[in-house]
């Protein structure tokens, strides 16, 4: 079976019904796209982890009622990139997944230096990219110029 | 390997700073070592030093003003990254590319992808102590800037591709420059492979040294010749091919051990296989527009995301672009291969020598300033 | 009160030509690439703009060899106080060349509500000479160096080693 429909097995097991959105045509890069809760995170990216993906990138979004975490995964075969969505609100501190992907310590680094999102039981959140003093986080949308600061569903609509 | 007394070990760690300023010319990387004599127990790359804030700036700039932006990312490959970034920008707002554009672009990224290559052969060698190959390479690598500068206008930091095209066409000129390049550069092969690869010395420092085994490179997200060097065939140009990739026939060079010769032979290989490609794409080039007419003078993708991921010099890169509807990203982020890459070696360095580390620093191919951003 | 200038108190003019001309005709620079102008230094180090024959293509890693610093490439926040210690671990006569549009300002990076580079170099060290360009051509960084060479000397004419006319020179 290919990887692609191994995972999505895992994940259906994992998570509940409406929580997953499969897109065959690739539109947006991504095979299926599914909505975690934190206490999901970990069990799931186990999942990925067993299935022989890798950790492409965690990204931090900003938006007015919430901050979201998107992990991009993906694995050896063609068109089998996952994206797994995370909430998160200012204040929130989401589970490391630092010991089942070594590559995700250096991502949490960064998503903590430019949104300042605490990863629990990361053993170190240093700065990465920005100086050791710095104490401003930059990425956020009320540091700084930017354009826009919407809500979430202004961007993607009502479905996920 | 050093067998580590257990009593009092911390008392005999020396840390050793490796950087910012240093002469392997990989940027500013400063990677802080802890030395028990000559060997390394503990690295701890610190970065951050090339921060320039490209994807705060892409908040608040048009999608056309981030373009020279994605060519200073990583300034090797800066036609591939403008390149990828026009690709991502019209997935999301489906604007169509004519042929000719398409052929145009691979022909050019596939000659940056020989000049990053041939660059860092010529630094890799130089950072061992060799002083010749960086000239031998320099001079092919001025071949292909003369190239790409008649039709550009810049030798390192490009802006050539436009949505929907590219900015100016090439002439017949182009076309016999650049054959008449790959046939010098295949004649080349048998020096580099005399002056180098037979050689005794650049034998020694890259057999078995910096082993990457595959299992590590997953956990770690290495990709690019580093990955193929380790035996895993992954190159988002076959995977999933996009522009006109999957009409020309070329191979994916991949290693066995996943050490230091694995790579080099991997790179020199990969520079024959674009060879290949831009030769099929020059037999192939088609007559037409090389740009699209009907695009707007300032792009306005719907709103969505797009995750657009491509294959430069260095491994898989990917524009990961969210869209409000307006002609300003929302949010742009770039996934860079070297970050990967660099992570990996705080694991591959321990246990091995100091002069052993700059030969494996040297053969994962990083640029710090796509690191920092 | 200003400092005085502290004028040596037997002065051989002659000797200070001589001593002049060396400098200038064989500069080392150090090898101080931050980011993409680095490269064409590096070309300009190369075979086709070959800078050793101006006497100044032995790059020196370390500062304490060298007496030219060459700041190629954007300068951030971070990298800010390894420059000021670069350039105090520099012996005299010491020369700085700021290469690239980011060096000399900030570049294409200085933008309202950047947060991390500093806009030019010469906040941090004093700059003798600007070479304009994003990146500048191998040649540009090369007029630069004559540039500089001009300086040390005291203009074209004194410069006796030179077989030639820079563009753009003045005597």
């Amino acid at each position: 079976m290919a990887k692609k429909d191994q995972i999505a097995q895992r994940l259906e097991q994992l998570l509940p019904q409406d929580a997953i959105c499969r897109d065959e045509n690739y539109r947006a890069g991504v095979i299926l796209a599914a909505r975690l809760t934190a206490d999901k995170l970990r069990a799931a990216l186990q999942a990925c982890e067993e299935a022989g993906f890798f950790l492409e990138c965690i990204t931090g979004l900003d938006f007015t009622d919430a901050m979201e975490l998107v992990y991009h995964l993906n694995c050896y075969e063609p068109g089998s990139r996952i994206a797994l969505r995370l909430f998160c609100q200012p204040g929130d501190t989401p589970p490391s997944i630092g010991d089942i992907f070594p590559a995700a310590l250096w991502h949490e680094r960064e998503v903590h230096d430019f949104f300042g999102i605490q990863f629990k039981d990361n053993p170190d959140l240093r700065a990465l990219l920005l100086p050791d003093d710095a104490d401003y986080h930059p990425h956020l949308k009320t540091f700084g110029k930017t354009h826009a600061y919407l809500k979430w569903e202004d961007v993607y609509g009502k479905i996920k | 390997m050093a067998k580590l007394n257990d009593e009092a070990v911390s008392e005999r760690l020396y840390s050793l700073n490796l950087g910012p300023q240093h002469p392997s010319t990989h940027g500013v990387l400063r990677v802080l070592l802890k030395l028990d004599g000559e060997y390394i127990v503990e690295a701890d790359p610190i970065i951050g030093y090339g921060h320039r804030g490209h994807e705060k700036m892409a908040e608040s700039r048009t999608y056309e003003q981030f373009m020279p932006n994605s060519s200073r990312i990583d300034y090797l490959s800066g036609l591939i990254y403008n390149h990828g970034y026009t690709l991502a920008v019209e997935k999301l707002a489906g604007i169509e590319v004519p042929e000719r554009a398409k052929y145009i672009r691979v022909i050019c990224a596939e000659l940056n992808r020989i000049s990053s290559h041939l660059l860092w052969f010529g630094t890799y060698v130089m950072d061992l102590g060799g002083f010749t190959p960086f000239l031998y390479a320099f001079d092919d690598r001025e071949m292909i800037l003369d190239i790409l500068d008649r039709v550009t206008g810049s030798r390192l930091t490009y802006s050539y591709c436009r949505f929907g095209g590219v900015n100016r066409d090439i002439d017949a000129e182009f076309v016999s420059m650049t054959r008449a390049f790959v046939k010098r550069l295949r004649s080349r092969w048998s020096d580099y492979h005399n002056l180098v690869t037979k050689n005794v010395i650049f034998i020694n420092r890259t057999r078995n040294v910096g082993v990457i085994k595959p299992e590590l490179a997953r956990l770690f997200g290495v990709t690019g010749p580093n990955l193929r060097g380790s035996g895993i065939g992954f190159d988002m140009r076959k995977i999933e091919p996009y522009e006109v990739y999957d009409r020309f026939q070329f191979d994916i060079p991949t290693g066995n051990n996943g050490d230091a010769l694995d790579r080099y032979n991997v790179r020199l290989e990969e520079m024959e296989q674009s060879c290949r490609i831009i030769e099929q794409a020059l037999d192939q080039l088609p007559d037409g527009l090389y740009r699209n007419e009907h695009v707007p003078f300032k792009v306005k993708p719907p709103k969505g995301e797009v995750y657009f991921s491509f294959e430069s010099a260095r491994g898989l890169t990917a524009y990961y672009l969210v869209s409000d509807g307006s002609s300003t990203p929302y949010r742009l982020h770039v996934r860079v291969p070297s970050f990967g890459n660099l992570q990996v070696l705080t694991d591959v360095l321990t246990g091995t020598m100091v002069a052993d580390a700059i030969s494996i620093l040297g053969s994962i191919d990083i640029v710090v300033p796509e690191v920092d951003r | 009160m200003a400092p005085e200038r502290v004028e040596p108190v037997i002065k051989f003019a002659l000797l200070d030509e001589i001593l002049n001309l060396a400098r200038a005709n064989s500069l080392w620079p150090m090898t101080f690439g931050l980011a993409c102008c680095a490269i064409e230094m590096m070309a300009a180090g190369a075979s086709r703009f070959d800078l050793d024959r101006f006497g100044a293509g032995v790059f020196r890693p370390s500062p304490r060899q060298s007496d030219l610093m060459i700041v190629a490439g954007t300068i951030s926040k971070k990298m800010a106080p390894i420059i000021q210690t670069l350039w105090d671990q520099m012996p005299n006569p010491k020369w700085c060349i700021a290469m690239g549009n980011c060096a000399i300002s900030g570049g294409p990076f200085e933008v309202e509500g950047q947060y991390a580079i500093v806009p030019g170099a010469h906040l941090i060290v004093p700059v003798d000479i600007y070479v304009p360009g994003c990146p500048p051509r191998p040649e540009g960084l090369i007029q630069g160096i004559l540039a500089l060479e001009d300086k040390i000397t005291g203009g074209e004419k004194k410069n006796y080693l030179r077989r030639f006319r820079r563009a753009g020179g003045k005597s």
